[in-house]
């Protein structure tokens, strides 16, 4: 079960991973690699527990109330789990972007400095000079560069996700993880973000949780499919991407790429 | 059936509203008529004289601002404290309930009671004496609880989606609670201390045995037997023995200044209040 990469840095890795609410079991048996440079997806029906597992890599799921995560999950090859780690630290190092954008009620400017001007010291300039590049670096600086004292809200969907990106981004994270980041998105925002998730993954990461499987396809590097066996969350294949579209062999993801496909 | 209902409720709505207005303006208007003939410049610029029936209530006005204020210092920060405790820290829904059960209970406990704990507490075992401090601490005690509701109901608004974003950026549960939860319920803050001070503003039962007076001081140069003149406090004494028409008119020209009062800051709370639901739909 267990599927060596070669030749490559394992970035972040879980082990025997098992997730509980209350007495329900969501998730179990969850072991799973992701190598530096790759976009390891996650793909998988409704319910299965995607978003479940993409929380315990930052600990995210520590905000829900009755969630109990068991197993291992390592960073760089050491436990985030580990008594002597900063969780915030941690958080920032394994960076988050969600389904819907979520910017908050203060200026373009002010979004993107957000968690990078609270957790190191940042001159005036410094500041200027990290809200210019990042949002370059998601494609958005000449769109809003005369507006940086606008409330973000403003901005269409599509640009508030690239927004929230350019945030995740000037936290310099190692590791992106992504929870169906274009499903609110028109396609032309979609095939942007896209552009830039291929672009970026030779310097980060990234563990990419979507529905759509024309972006699947194209975009996976490696796919982990979760799918519910026993009523529990379990991955049921994995492997490179392209070997898994082309001959899927569980009979549950079958069924998920036959449904999908006649939607 | 369903459309008569409706006009059914449509009028008893529209009767209350119509009641709720003729009875205000009842209200404003007998005060007004009353007191607008004691309304003069020098009405807010002199002091009180030959008891209350000459001279104008320059100190009264001084010594309620004194007392609203401190009450607003001493309670805004608590208020915050106390609902960020019920955000961030409290863990046991148990413990929730309990302190939100304590606010409502503490809500509507009679401001006397808080009075007779000032006076007990900082008049007589501190050694204040009648003092603006011990008056202005009672007050805050008294609105804690409305600020403290006012503000967990603001926090509680906000969505989810702010705190999830905002700790996995990596900040801190501090953090958060400054960059989250404080920044979107400053509002909160500022309309329920208001509304908490409108109230403040005319109580006379809790400061009567801590902090006022009625005649013979001017602003506190100190806290320990520094008492001050207050609004409410000479609408009481002067309506107790306003048999002359001089003391009458000045009377209900207090009254019409402390309405006053209480009205613009009641509406000062509303744009914030507007202006926050606003923010907290984007
Ligand atoms: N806080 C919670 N309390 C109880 N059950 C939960 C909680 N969070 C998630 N679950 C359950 O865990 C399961 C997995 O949910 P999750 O949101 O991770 O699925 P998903 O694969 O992301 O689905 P989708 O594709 O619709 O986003 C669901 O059955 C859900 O009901
Ligand atoms: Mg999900």
């Amino acid at each position: 079960m267990f599927e060596n990469i070669p030749c490559k840095n394992i970035v972040l890795e879980t082990l025997n991973l098992e997730v509980q609410v209350r007495e329900r079991t969501i998730l179990q048996n969850i072991s799973l690699q992701v190598a530096s440079g790759e976009i390891l997806g996650i793909i998988g029906p409704s319910g299965a527990g995607k978003s479940t597992l993409l929380r315990c890599f930052n600990r995210l799921s520590e905000l829900t109330p009755g969630l109990r995560v068991r197993g291992e999950v390592r960073l760089m090859g050491s436990s985030i789990y580990a008594p002597e780690l900063d969780v915030n630290v941690l958080r920032a190092r394994v960076g988050m972007l969600f389904q819907e954008p979520v910017v908050f009620p203060v200026d373009i400017r002010e979004n993107v400095l957000f968690g990078a001007r609270r957790l190191r010291k940042l001159s005036k300039g410094e500041q200027d000079e990290l809200v210019e590049s990042k949002l370059r670096e998601v494609a958005l600086w000449e769109e809003v560069r005369d507006r940086l004292k606008q409330p973000a809200a403003k901005l269409s969907v599509g640009q508030q996700q690239r927004l929230c990106l350019a945030r995740t981004l000037a936290v310099r994270p190692e590791v992106l993880l992504m929870d169906e980041p274009t499903s609110a998105l028109d396609p032309r925002s979609t095939s942007a973000i896209e552009e830039l998730l291929l672009e970026m993954k030779s310097r980060h990461s990234i563990v990419l949780v979507t529905h759509n499987l024309r972006q699947a396809r194209q975009i996976f590097d490696r796919v982990a499919v979760v799918c519910l066996r026993n009523g529990v969350g379990q991955i049921v294949e994995q492997g490179e991407s392209a070997a898994v579209f082309n001959a899927p062999s569980a009979p549950e993801f079958r069924d998920y790429l036959g449904q999908a496909s006649g939607m | 059936m369903r459309r008569g209902l409706d006009i059914v409720m449509g009028c008893v709505a529209g009767g209350c509203l119509l009641a709720c207005l003729t009875i205000s303006t009842g209200l404003v208007w007998s005060i007004a008529r009353r007191g607008w003939g004691a309304l003069s410049f020098s009405f807010f610029t002199e002091q009180i004289a030959l008891v209350g029936a000459s001279g104008g209530i320059l100190w009264n006005l001084v010594g309620t601002t004194v007392l609203l204020s401190t009450a607003f210092l001493a309670c805004a920060p608590l208020a915050v404290s106390l609902a960020l405790m019920e955000r961030v820290w409290l863990r046991s829904e148990s413990m929730k309930k309990a302190l939100r059960l304590g606010l409502y209970t503490a809500n509507g406990l009679p401001s006397i009671v808080f009075g007779l704990f000032g006076f007990l507490v900082f008049v007589q075992w501190c050694g204040w004496g009648k003092s603006w401090l011990a008056g202005g601490l009672v007050l805050a005690m008294s609105m804690l609880p409305t600020v403290t509701l006012v503000v967990l109901e603001r926090m509680a608004a906000i969505p989810q989606r702010y705190i999830a974003a905002a700790t996995g950026l990596g900040l801190s549960q501090s953090q958060v609670a400054w960059a989250v939860l404080l920044k979107q319920s400053w509002g909160g803050l500022i309309s329920g201390s208001l509304l908490g001070l409108a109230r403040a503003a005319g109580e006379t039962a809790p400061i009567m045995f801590t902090a006022t007076i009625f005649a013979g001081v001017t602003f506190p140069k100190g806290v320990v037997e520094n008492p001050v003149l207050t609004l409410p406090y000479h609408i009481f004494i002067l309506a107790q023995d306003s048999f002359a028409a001089g003391v009458e008119t000045k009377m209900w020209g207090t009254a019409l200044v402390l309405l006053g009062l209480v009205f613009s800051m009641s509406v000062a709370a509303l744009p914030s209040r507007l202006y926050l639901h606003e923010e907290s739909d984007v």
